[in-house]
Parts: structure tokens; sequence; C-alpha cells
């Protein structure tokens, strides 16, 4: 059974037209790049990005980028750890107070160089500790989620040309599920805003 | 701001000279000698000699930590070869050349020591004096005789005075004769002597800090101390460059060359280094002593946890701390220039408050007598912190305008920007990603 269906699967692969992932423009510099991408931004695709060897400054308003809302969500990551330290601690440190966490649990009062149980000077190390840690932790976290990162493989990687994106050129890529995507016209509007070449990448199974 | 890279900027010299500097230079020259010659006036004819000298104390710090600030600011620059910051240099290299001459002001505590009275700022400049008062001071006090006596302290001051006036002329003949030759080799130099510079740097403001601040109570001690110090001088430099900035651009100048984009990262070392670091420092000072718990040692923070001063200790956790990292957090209150004036404004104010509360408290004589905190508050819960002190006041502005005035001297007739630096167009490209 197990023989049958994959033979079958290959054999569909091998047999179906392959579907088109995106259209990769190449660009020979930065300056050409910037130009395209405001091109094609103003065109007013959605699904598509720059491919560049090191930064550009510029990139992102050429590109229509939005603001990341990262910074606003690490605050509140933070001001969550801020809490997170001062509760454990006056939970930890005060007297008869349980709480229900599978069994029941109670504070463990205990005198250090005599100060009172419930110090906010002693707690607010933990306390600054916890913000940081949260807010390093969101900021990774949520930068990795929000562009749906990890990912083992990109069908750009499949392209010879895109190789040279690490190197000395530059590229575009525009997604064959933006709702503006027309193959022969979307290569039309990258070879109008410049490219030196663009060639179609087509989805792997 | 999307297409700044499409046009060049103004690099003609009515863009770059402060036609309005020699107006300003002797305007606030005149207010300064005025407000200065008030203030010591008024604080003489109190006729506390201790006061008035503690108050003039206020003034020369808070006047030392502006331009050490700067000073701060141009070798930290070099040191990490940073491209953005060439634009916005100049008024922090103006402010450092100050440098210079301010050991004028160091002038009315050596004529103390020359007279003889400089136990009236000083304890333990006499333990004699000291003895009378407390017995127990004075002997742990004798202990330190070799660092804190007398002939070593005017030594150790010329050395201080000696290095910041070298520093400050070093980066400000540098980068100005580089103005006139246009020589890259002057930025390797400076970046070069960087190193060395941020080592003399660090060692003077950390001693400094501990001779002309810490010794006035000359029992108590900080190893942090000097960092704390160095955190109100990065404060109080930061702030005044980023207003001389916004100041010369409002009177025309530097159009379309220092951009939001340096703003951003003008407010960002101070919301690091004068916000955060600060509190950071001050509050692991606190935290240590706190819950070391030794008499020695909290002596220090009690007569500033009672009266007035208690109050001056929340002023500064919220306004020094609080209140200003909320405000300067986003991005958009370090690009715009009026959040942005707001905000430094605001940290000058609270770097003056900072050095008043170093300054001004006394430990009290009559600790021993209480057995508890509780006790020793509620009898001097109507202490004061005589923060309205008009003589105080006046000289610290005085100080304050000398400052501004002599920047705007050096300013005139030179270049505000460093014209011929080879990293000048890195900065005029620079965005924050």
């Amino acid at each position: 059974m197990t023989t049958i269906a994959t033979d079958t699967k290959t054999a569909a692969a091998v047999q179906a037209p392959a579907r088109t992932s995106c259209l990769l423009a190449e660009f020979e510099n930065p300056a050409q790049l910037l130009h395209a991408a405001e091109v094609i931004r103003d065109k007013g695709y959605r699904y598509w990005d720059c491919h560049t060897p090191f930064p550009v400054h510029g990139l992102d308003q050429a590109m229509g980028v939005q603001r990341t809302i990262l910074p606003v969500l690490v605050f509140f990551a933070g001001a969550a750890g801020c809490t997170t330290g001062l509760l454990l601690q006056l939970f930890t440190n005060s007297f008869g107070f349980t709480i229900w966490a599978m069994v029941w649990v109670t504070g463990y009062p205990f005198l250090i160089s005599g100060k009172p149980a419930l110090s906010i000077p002693a707690f607010i190390p933990v306390m600054f500790e916890l913000t940081i840690l949260f807010s390093a932790l969101s900021t990774v976290g949520l930068m990795l989620l929000m562009n749906h990162l990890p990912r083992h493989h990109h069908p750009l990687f499949t392209s010879d040309r895109f190789r040279r994106a690490s190197d000395d050129r530059f590229f575009i890529s525009i997604e064959a599920r933006d709702p503006r995507f027309y193959r022969s016209k979307t290569e039309a509007d990258l070879k109008a805003a410049g490219a030196v070449a663009v060639e179609a990448v087509n989805e792997e199974d | 701001m999307a297409h700044d890279h499409h046009h060049a900027p103004d690099l003609s010299a009515g863009n770059l000279t402060g036609h309005k500097l020699g107006a300003h230079s002797r305007n606030l020259g005149i207010a300064a000698v005025a407000l200065l010659a008030v203030g010591a006036w008024l604080g003489y004819r109190s006729g506390d000699a201790g006061h008035f000298a503690r108050a003039y104390l206020v003034a020369m710090v808070f006047g030392f930590a502006i331009c050490l600030g700067g000073l701060f600011f141009v070798t930290v620059q070099h040191l990490t070869r940073a491209g953005w910051s060439v634009v916005v240099r100049r008024p922090a290299e103006a402010l450092a050349q100050n440098l210079r001459w301010m050991w004028i002001l160091f002038l009315p505590i050596a004529w103390m020591g020359w007279k003889g009275t400089l136990v009236d700022l000083y304890p333990w400049a006499d333990l004699a004096v000291l003895a009378s008062v407390s017995e127990a001071e004075a002997k742990l006090v004798a202990n330190k005789a070799g660092f804190l006596n007398q002939k070593f302290f005017f030594v150790r001051a010329a050395i201080y005075l000696a290095v910041w006036a070298g520093l400050g002329a070093f980066f400000w003949g540098a980068s100005t004769r580089q103005d006139r030759t246009g020589e890259v080799a002057i930025t390797e130099t400076q970046r070069k002597w960087a190193g060395p510079a941020m080592i003399l740097f660090g060692l003077s403001t950390t001693f400094a800090s501990f001779d002309w601040i810490m010794s006035l109570s000359p029992a108590w001690f900080s190893t942090m101390f000097g960092v704390y110090f160095f955190a109100l001088c990065a404060t109080c430099g930061l702030s005044v460059m980023t207003l001389v900035l916004l100041r010369l651009q409002r009177d025309g100048q530097l159009r379309g060359i220092v951009t939001p984009e340096h703003y951003q990262d003008l407010g960002k070392m101070l919301f690091a280094f004068g916000i955060v670091f600060w509190a950071y420092i001050a509050f692991s000072q606190f935290m240590l002593i706190w819950y070391g718990n030794l008499p020695e040692e909290t002596a220090w923070y009690l007569p500033r946890q009672v009266g007035g001063w208690l109050w001056l200790s929340w002023a500064l956790l919220f306004g020094h701390f609080v209140f200003p990292f909320v405000f300067l957090i986003s991005r958009w209150p370090k690009r715009w220039p009026s959040t942005l004036a707001v905000g430094c404004a605001w940290m000058l104010l609270f770097g003056f408050l900072d050095v008043f509360y170093l300054v001004m408290p006394h430990i009290p004589h009559d600790l021993g007598e209480y057995a508890t905190y509780g006790e020793f508050a509620a009898k001097h819960a109507s202490d004061s912190t005589h923060l309205a002190d008009p003589a105080l006041l006046c000289m610290t502005a005085g100080v304050l305008l000398l400052v501004l005035s002599g920047t705007a001297r050096a300013l005139k007739g030179q270049s505000l920007l460093a014209l011929r630096d080879p990293s000048l167009g890195e900065s005029l490209a620079f965005q924050n990603m």
C-alpha cells in the first residue's frame, strides 16, 4: 500500500505542469533596485520582497513597508516581565497566602539581613532581570513568528541566478499568490521597472 | 524623508557659519558675568561661608559636567570610528574646548586653600576642626590623610584640569585644523588617541568626583561614585549639545544637514546614558548600601531621606528616570525637535538637581543619638533643601551661561560641522534602520 501511494504521488508530480512560485527579477545595483521597488510598490503589489547582499538605506520607504509593531509588543512583554518578577517575589516571600497550582502552594518568607519580608528595593534586581529576559526573548520570538521563520527551504533557493543575492546582485521577487499577479503582465512590469533579467521560479513538492 | 537620498544637502557657507553666534556669545557672556557677580555678592552677604562655598561648588560642578559630557561624546565617537555623528560633533567639540579656560572656575576653591579656609567646604581639610564637631569621624578621616590632604588635593585638581584642558584643546584643534587642511591623517590621529583619551577621561572624572564631591562627607565612600558622576556628565553634556544644535537650526543654520535621524540617535544616547544608565547606577549604589546597612555607609543617605530632601529624592527618581523614560522611549519624541528640546531641557534641569542633591546635604552630627530611622526622620522632618537660594541659583545660571557663551564664541567664525571629515558623506546620508 505504502509503495503504491508513493508511486502515485511521484507520478503526479512528474506529470503535472510545474506551478509558478514567483517571478524573480535581477538588478545590477542598489539605485536600480530602489527605483524598481518604488515602481512595484506603486503598482499595488502586496506579496513581494527585495533581496540584497547588504542593507540598502531607503529600501523600506521605497518598498512602502509599514513600521513594525514589534517594539510595542516588546514593551508589553517587558511590562509583563516586570510584573511577573514583582508578583513572584511578593508571593514567595509572603505569609499566609496560598494559591492552587496542582497542589496548594504557600509563600516561604525568609529573613535576610533583618529586612522586611516584602522589601521593594530587594525585589528590583529580579524585576529588572525579568523585564530584560521577557523583552529579549519576545523580541527574538516575535520577530521569528512575524517573519514566518524558521522555515527550512524556499523555492527561491532552487534558482542558480538567486545565489548572487548574497554576492553582487539585487533582486525583486513577486509571489504568484499576489492578487495582482499575472504571469505576463507582472513580467512586463518588472522589465519596465528596469530588470536586467526576469525568470520564473517554480513551486517545489 | 522618503527622498532624502535624492538631493544633496546645502553645504554653502551661509548654512554652516552661525551668523548670530557673535551676538549670542556677547549677550550670554554679559548675562553670565552679571549673574555670577550677583550670586557671589548674595552668597557673601549671607555670612555662611560653608553654605556659600557649597553653593558655588554646585555651580562649578554643573558647568564641568556639561563640558565633560561634550568631551565624552567626542571621544567615544572617535573611539568607535562612528560615521553617523560627524555633522553633530562640532557643538560637542565646542563644549569640550571650554575646558581650556574652565580651570578659572576652580580658582575660588584654590583661593580658599591658600587662605586656609578650605575646611569651610571640606571637613577633612582641618582634622582639629572636624574633631571638635565629631571625634569619631575625625578618627576615621585621619586614616585617609595620605590621600585627603590639601597639598595632594590641589596637585590632583591641577592634573584633572590640565588633562581636561589638554583633551578639549586636542580634539578642538585637530578638528578645526582639518576644516582648513582637509588632511585625512588628522582623523586617524584623533581615532588613535581616542583610546588613551578615554582612559584619561575615565580616571580624571572618577577621581575628580571623589575629590570634589564625595569628600564633602569624608568618612563616607562609594566605589560607584565616579560612574555616577560620569552618568551625570553624560546627562548634562548630551542635553546641552542637543539643545545647541536645535538652537542653531532654529537660527537658520545646518538646514537639511542635521536631520531627525541624527536627533533620534542623540535622543537614544541621552535615553541610554542620562536616563537608564543613571538610574541603574544610582539604584545599584543605593541598594548595596541599603542591603549592607552599615552605619558609616547609610549615613550618606539618611540626611537625603528626611524633610525636604526626601521630596528631592523622590523627584529625582521620577523626574530623572520614570517620566523621561516613558517620554523618550518612543521613536517620535526623539525625532521631533519640540519634544526633544523639552526632553533635553528637562534632563538638564534634573542634572542640576542631581548635582544639588550630591553636594548640598550635610551628614548631621547627631546621628548617633537616635535608635531608629523613624526617630531621626521625625526630628529632621522640617529640614529644608533651601533649593530656592538665590545665590546658588544665580551662580549656577551664571556658570551655565558662561559655558554657553564660551561655546558660541568658539563656534563663531568656524564651520558648524566638521566639513572635511572623511566620514561626512556617511553622516549626511545617515538613516536609522
